[in-house]
């Protein structure tokens, strides 16, 4: 059931995707980067509210009329902070939520990835309360309501004898030092969301938490223009005598209390205390997920550290060697941290198909995709294909279905990431002539599933990151494909295309070498 | 060409960003209540009274404490509930026995209610009981009140002014 | 009989390097003693892909070494390693497609090699890094 709705989930973010993907391309659309989108509005919050706190008074009149000072005054500086404040905060809210909704349907939150889930549901919690505190800061109506039902709402918790809404019973309960109060609260938590938000992103390796730069400026160009039409201003005073009629009330933060009035506050408890628990057990609900990490064999590692580089988990660490041999270092795989991708497997240097086949045990393997499995496999299957156009198209796990590719010429073979393909084994397919072209296909670009598949694979085709595909290797019988699991047409239409191109070219041959002129010279003198 | 529709369809696509946030942030505007309504607030802190009564100690008890810890008298901490009640033109809107708070049961007796009822005039009846050993209510008060629209009315009570304050 | 001799000044002064650079003389001489004796096609496949797969771990290590020393001359050592691998693969090519191998060939291209690359490139190594 909960696989129903996630695939159902995955569909929708794929199509609505699909339309970004034509605006933005798909190295820059936005649901890519979501989580680094919502770092960057924190940003905005954060610097546009050291301006703000300089000229914060916290004392019950001072709150409302140094805010609407900075509002009215001195719109053109500190209302446009304050506007920024306040938008890039709802902004906030809802890159965090389609962040979290994206990371659920695309199965990334399951197995080894329960830490990075885990440690986003407190996130949300302190999201909550340092919007609230912000919008309680400014003691105008709207705050006022604020005031009333969140007392009402701890005051549900038996834990305080002493009822929190006696504080705000009318004015003469409250007192200057209450702002002094909120306004400390309203650094803190802020300053323990980021703390949150650090222990977040711990077990991956090079976090990204900037987004990419044209939507770091489409974004806060948006934000802006934002702040200028529509400038954020307070309500009326607060006032403790006269309750509160009606409100215009931020629905990003604040639909809590209506949600509130319409039930109650130990409903509002009950909902946010159960719904918290089951998105934190969520990683654990069947099926679970456990794939076997990879698996490091001394034998053939000799530290060179190319793993250790690639793993975009934080996974392999390099220790000092265990098995007496000269070597410096040897690679160690924690097992609790390891997706199973195989990138590290695509950048050991020993995982080359060259080998003799009983020795294809490289240093870094995984045991469920043994790399001697995948010689034979690509043997085997190439060799039913005939013809001047054999494509041998590779992919992963999670990009186009290559389950549904029946074309003629054209054998399919999917690794957990593409990426966990050494660059050796193009070298051995086109040399030895298995196929004509190699296709190598995956998720949409900037979207690989395991973070760095399509940047590193297309780093190592190109000789910018060892371990390099050999210049000796035709790179027009290499071509890349990115696309997503709802690129399938548009597939077919890429290989037909591929295959032309091979047919134009003819066979392969090998490149003019020294070796080969040394041998014809032998053979005419002999 | 092309550039410029996908130049244009991320204008538009921000552009709905925005239009999202610029809206929800202040509308739909929310009726917390009428302006034809008002509030009554109930609230106490109040200790009931001892449930037994100091009692002096004997020279024989006093000579076995500790030479610092001698006193005369000894007040058993446990205080008694307090029953509260309210009424609002005749209908019983509150009643509830409050148990005094702190493990020993030592406490002040808390509450707080917020009231929802039309602007307008309203007989009050507030009483409360702070004493096992007394029968019914030792404390009471009765007010006819008119309250303007969204007026805040609060109940409290204290003992040092002689009970409930109707403000 | 065997194809190349360890020479002291063959060493870098790296204990994992020098390792190497012996473990692969090893593997080059085990490989000519092989091809006396009238190994078979695929015996001979199997060691130069051996070869192959030894000389990319030990220059990745070595490379690796370079970028963590900031070695100056880091460019041109690489390229040097990635010229000599592909020469190794148009040896293990020319030998797959035209069956024609010459030991002597492959001695005399490897005993060069390695005199010239460690005299030169592997011997500055040692001196900078010192």
């Amino acid at each position: 059931m909960l696989n129903w709705l996630r695939l159902s989930g995955r569909y929708l973010f794929e199509h609505l995707e699909a339309v970004f993907n034509v605006s933005f391309g798909d190295r820059y659309n936005p649901f890519y980067y979501l989580g680094s989108l919502a770092f960057f509005f924190f940003w905005i919050v954060a610097v546009s509210g050291l301006y703000l706190y300089a000229f914060f008074e916290t004392s019950m009149l001072g709150a409302y009329s140094s805010i609407e000072y900075l509002t009215v005054d001195q719109w053109y500086l500190g209302g446009v902070f304050r506007s920024l404040h306040r938008y890039a905060s709802d902004a906030m809210v809802i890159t965090m939520g389609l962040h979290m909704l994206r990371e659920l349907v695309m199965d990334r939150y399951r197995g080894v990835r329960w830490f990075s889930w885990f440690t986003g549901i407190p996130l949300i919690w302190l999201v909550y309360a340092s919007g609230i505190g912000g919008y309680w800061l400014v003691w105008d109506q709207m705050a006022q309501y604020i005031a009333v039902m969140t007392s009402e709402w701890l005051d549900w918790l038996p834990i305080i004898n002493e009822p929190m809404a006696r504080n705000f019973i009318n004015q003469a309960s409250l007192s200057d030092r209450f702002f002094s109060l909120l306004a400390f609260l309203h650094i803190g938590i802020p300053l323990m969301l980021l703390l949150v938000m650090w222990i977040h992103i711990q077990r991956l390796s090079n976090p990204r938490t900037n987004p990419p730069r044209v939507l770091m400026v489409g974004s806060i160009l948006a934000m802006l223009v934002l702040s200028l039409i529509k400038p954020a201003v307070s309500q009326a005073p607060a006032n403790l005598d006269l309750s509160v009629s009606t409100i215009d009330i931020d629905w990003f933060y604040l639909f809590v209390y209506p949600l509130m009035e319409k039930t109650s506050a130990g409903t509002l408890w009950i909902l946010a205390s159960a719904i918290s628990l089951f998105l934190a057990l969520l990683p654990w609900m069947p099926p679970l997920l456990r794939k076997p990490a990879v698996v490091v064999n001394l034998d053939n590692c000799n530290g060179c550290e190319r793993c250790y580089e690639d793993c975009p988990y934080s996974a392999i660490t390099m220790e000092p060697r265990s098995d007496g041999l000269d070597f410096e270092k040897q690679a160690m795989v924690q097992d609790s941290m390891c997706i199973s991708c195989g990138l590290c497997v695509g950048a050991c240097p020993t995982a080359t198909p060259f080998r003799r086949k009983t020795d294809l045990i490289p240093g870094i393997e995984l045991p469920d995709h043994p790399l001697k499995a995948l010689r034979e496999a690509i043997i085997e299957q190439t060799a039913t294909l005939e013809g001047d156009q054999r494509v041998l198209l590779m992919g992963c796990d999670y990009g186009v279905n290559l389950d549904k590719v029946a074309l003629p010429g054209v054998v399919a073979i999917k690794l957990p990431c593409v990426a966990a393909l050494p660059p050796s084994f193009l070298d051995f397919v086109i040399s030895r002539k298995h196929a004509d072209g190699v296709l190598l296909t995956g998720c949409h670009a900037g979207d690989c599933h395991e973070r760095f598949g399509i940047e590193w694979l297309e780093q190592r085709l190109a000789g910018k990151r060892d371990p390099m595909l050999r210049k000796r290797v035709p790179r027009e019988r290499i071509v890349t494909f990115w696309a997503g699991e709802e690129g399938g047409r548009k597939l077919l239409a890429e290989v037909s295309r591929f295959q032309q191109d091979l047919a134009v070219l003819g066979p392969y041959t090998p490149p003019q070498s020294d070796v080969r002129r040394r041998a014809s010279g032998t053979e005419e003198s002999a | 060409m092309i550039q410029l529709l996908r130049y244009t369809s991320q204008l538009l696509l921000y552009g709905a960003f925005i239009v999202t946030i610029g809206y929800a942030s202040t509308a739909p505007t929310h009726t917390h209540i009428g302006d034809n309504k008002a509030v009554i607030k109930l609230t106490l802190k109040h200790a009931g009274q001892r449930l037994e009564a100091c009692r002096q100690l004997s020279e024989e008890e006093q000579a076995r404490l500790a030479p610092n810890m001698r006193v005369k008298e000894v007040c058993p901490r446990e205080r008694s509930p307090v029953k509260l009640e309210l009424l609002i033109d005749g209908e019983l809107m509150y009643s509830a026995t409050l148990t005094p708070g702190g493990l020993s049961r030592d406490g002040n007796s808390n509450t707080y209610q917020r009231f929802v009822v039309p602007a307008g005039k309203h007989a009050l009846l507030a009483r409360l009981n702070d004493d096992v050993h007394v029968k019914g209510f030792n404390y009471e008060k009765e007010q006819d009140i008119t309250l303007s629209p969204l007026q805040i009315f609060v109940i409290d009570f204290r003992t040092d002014s002689d009970g409930f304050i109707f403000n | 009989m065997s194809l190349i001799d360890w020479h002291e000044e063959y060493s870098v002064g790296i204990a994992s390097v020098d390792h190497e650079h012996r473990e692969m003389i090893n593997l080059i001489n085990a490989v000519y003693d092989n091809l006396s004796s009238n190994a078979s096609k695929d015996q001979i496949e199997a060691f130069l892909g051996e070869i192959y797969t030894k000389i990319s771990a030990h220059f990745a290590l070595e490379e690796k070494i370079m970028k963590a020393k900031a070695y100056d001359e880091y460019e041109g050592h690489k390229e040097d390693h990635e010229r000599l691998l592909d020469e190794i693969r148009d040896i293990m090519d020319f030998y797959e497609t035209d069956d024609y191998f010459s030991d002597k060939d492959l001695a005399d291209q490897l005993e060069r090699w390695f005199s010239e690359h460690f005299r030169t490139r592997d011997a500055r190594l040692h001196k900078h890094l010192g």
